[in-house]
């Protein structure tokens, strides 16, 4: 379409500053509201057009390309989806070893009984949805607590690598990462598995199998600091110990993520499945919420409409004395948000949420 | 730290303990330990029980051949999605619910099958015989049939013709491969009799031919497919989150970027002016006496 032509473009300058629009005319704005163009950007010609650039696969009509292999020739010469994940996602066949590690891994992150993911799954089945969108609700399910696998790989990463800068020992380490995380929801040690061996026989099964490195090796230090810093007793939990797996298996923190994620995910189909087969649909309106739950302002009658300058209490604060006091009272109104702090970030960049906590 | 039950259902899959996490009587710990394959874990899943051995090859390839699709809806859509540097997982959910009606629509194809099978079954009719039923029907109503073509490989998928193969080498030969293979026979014989062109098998029509001749229900067989698609999306999204440039639109880069002004093409209603409010009530019922809006209406 591109830009309009400069007629009609004045035209419609000219109606619109004699008929004024709001606040858009001010001096105050850094530019001249009633002299702007109308239309679509014309084409760029002096850049290449657009593609999809990617170093993880192309195709054309006849074959699917993933890091250089073709993927139908892949299958036939006998590999499957664990071999795939390594060649998307680090652009090499595994060993044999490592090929049994993950899917070791990956048969103990499938199913993990009604945990947020399958709960989510069944919800939106609820809704009468496609199967794939609760597939795709129980992914969103995973974050830096349930299933924090980016927050605890970089958290490794980085007391890894301020081990190395400042000469310290992996013991060392250990000790200040704990120190400084104890009671992180990321940490890898935790009460969960006091009485189920899953954890530790998959740090077993690395080890037998030759794919065990330097994660499994300060993670198991990250284990003796944190049950001497705690007075109840801990252990290696499943989000230490696949995520410390994964890692050794030179999967990065994000791929990780997202492939335990999905691994989860097809389990969470069963589950929107057996939700569809046993339970009924939900309505628009059907769900009751008890009052016996609800404490938040007695009932009320609302105020008259032209009541309202007499009752009103306005949110502005002219001075940061009266801010940081109405800021404080907000804390009390549960579900306004004063109550929380979050540093979002670019999870391309790291984690995505430096710290999640309360106030 | 508390353990309380989140979600309470009586379910026939899994429980969990603090001993142990146990899907369908199994551990998981000692089905890995055993030795078990994450293709094996899929039947016990799905199926409640252990597959032979060459069902789950069968399956490990349907699934491998199916994770890396590199630019389709679901590719497309976890990057979209990436560009707004969301966390990880957002783009991976995006992702596999771009899966619908028309991308990789596996469960309506099994639906498909089992329907007309179920014909058969009633009416005493062969599979072939049900086959051509089930094209006429399609064809005849102008509705496309489901597994046959695909707008990329649009000479035949490179995976589809393979799958087929496989699970002929694999002794699976059943019902299911039967009634598809007839489907395909009665397709090719109409269309090349319209004047057609040659439209070939998608990977929709036989991987989940497969999926179905292995024992999966057409949702199970739609949840390995769409969500084994996650795997290879969430590597197009981390690529583009840790190589690529957020937003996808600077003006920087050499080549001109996904969501550059210069890639909208508006085609909607001309620039206007606004109405004022004290103009409003009666250009809105001019508007809609004219009803030159309905052909803007979605």
């Amino acid at each position: 379409m591109g830009y309009l032509d400069k007629k009609r473009t004045d035209a419609l300058n000219k109606a619109k500053r004699e008929r004024t629009i709001g606040n858009l005319g001010s001096p105050k704005n850094p530019f001249d509201y009633y002299d702007r163009e109308y239309g679509t950007m014309p084409k760029d010609s002096k850049r290449a057009q657009f593609q999809w650039v990617s170093e993880v696969a192309y195709k054309n009509v006849h074959r699917i390309v993933t890091r250089g292999y073709d993927t139908t020739e892949l299958m036939e010469e006998g590999y499957g989806v664990i071999e795939v994940l390594f060649v998307d996602y680090q652009a090499r066949i595994p060993t044999i070893e490592e090929e049994q590690m993950l899917n070791y891994v990956m048969i103990l992150t499938l199913e993990d009984g009604l945990s947020a993911p399958a709960a989510i799954s069944r919800i939106v089945a609820r809704s009468k949805t496609f199967l794939t969108q609760a597939c795709g609700a129980s992914i969103m399910a995973f974050g830096h607590a349930y299933g924090a696998y980016s927050a605890f790989g970089n958290r490794l990463d980085k007391y890894l690598a301020m081990a190395k800068e400042e000469d310290l020992s992996l013991e060392a380490a250990a000790a200040l990462l704990v120190e400084e995380n104890l009671y992180d929801e990321a940490l890898g040690v935790s009460d969960l598995m006091l009485k189920d061996p899953a954890a530790n026989r998959m740090i077993a099964r690395a080890e037998k199998l030759g794919t065990a490195g330097k994660y499994i090796a300060f993670m198991k230090e990250v284990v003796k600091a944190a049950q001497k810093a705690n007075d109840q007793p801990v252990d290696l939990d499943m989000l230490g110990a696949t995520g410390a797996v994964m890692m050794d298996l030179g999967f990065t923190p994000e791929a990780t993520w997202a492939i335990l994620a999905v691994t989860r995910s097809f389990a969470a189909g069963a589950h929107y499945i057996e939700e569809v087969e046993r339970e009924e649909t939900n309505r628009l309106g059907q769900e009751l919420t008890p009052k016996e739950d609800y404490d938040g302002p007695a009932d009320r009658p609302v105020p008259p409409i032209a009541d309202r300058e007499k009752i009103a209490t306005p949110a502005i604060s002219t001075t940061p004395d009266q801010w940081k006091r109405r800021f404080e009272k907000m804390k009390d109104v549960q579900g306004s948000g004063f109550s929380i702090i979050e540093e979002v970030k670019d999870p391309s960049k790291k984690s995505g949420i430096k710290k999640v906590g309360k106030l | 730290m508390d353990r309380k039950q989140m979600f309470r259902r009586k379910t026939s899959i899994s429980y969990k303990t603090e001993e142990k996490t146990v899907m369908r009587g199994y551990n998981l710990s000692d089905l890995a330990e055993e030795g078990y394959s994450f293709y094996d874990a899929m039947f016990v899943l799905f199926q409640n029980r252990i597959p032979t051995q060459e069902e789950e090859k069968m399956l490990k390839y349907e699934m491998g051949v199916f994770l890396e699709h590199s630019m389709s809806p679901s590719a497309v859509g976890a990057i979209g999605v990436s560009a707004g540097r969301p966390n990880l997982p957002v783009c991976v959910a995006a992702a596999v619910s771009t899966f619908g009606g028309v991308h990789g629509p596996g469960a309506a194809h099994g639906y498909m099958l089992n329907k007309y099978l179920e014909r058969a079954q009633k009416e005493g009719k062969t599979v072939d015989e049900m086959a051509k039923i089930l094209v006429d029907d399609y064809m005849d109503a102008g509705r496309p049939v489901m597994g046959m073509g695909q707008p990329q490989h649009i000479d035949s998928d490179p995976r589809a013709e393979p799958i087929h193969l496989k699970q002929e080498e694999l002794e699976l030969k059943g019902v299911y491969l039967e009634f598809q293979r007839a489907v395909e026979k009665y397709f090719h014989a109409r269309r090349k009799a319209d004047g057609r062109s040659y439209v070939g098998v998608n990977v929709v029509g036989s991987g989940n031919t497969a999926l179905m001749e292995i024992g999966f229900s057409p949702n199970a067989g739609w949840c390995i497919g769409s969500v084994v698609r996650g795997f290879s999306c969430a590597a197009h999204a981390l690529y583009n989150m840790k190589k690529g440039r957020a937003w996808g639109a600077s003006r920087n880069e050499p080549m001109v970027q996904m969501i550059d002004l210069s890639m909208i093409k508006y085609v909607g209603p001309e620039d206007r002016i606004v109405p004022k409010q004290e103009e409003r009530q009666e250009y809105a019922k001019k508007q809609k006496e004219e009803g030159e809006y309905k052909q803007w209406v979605i």
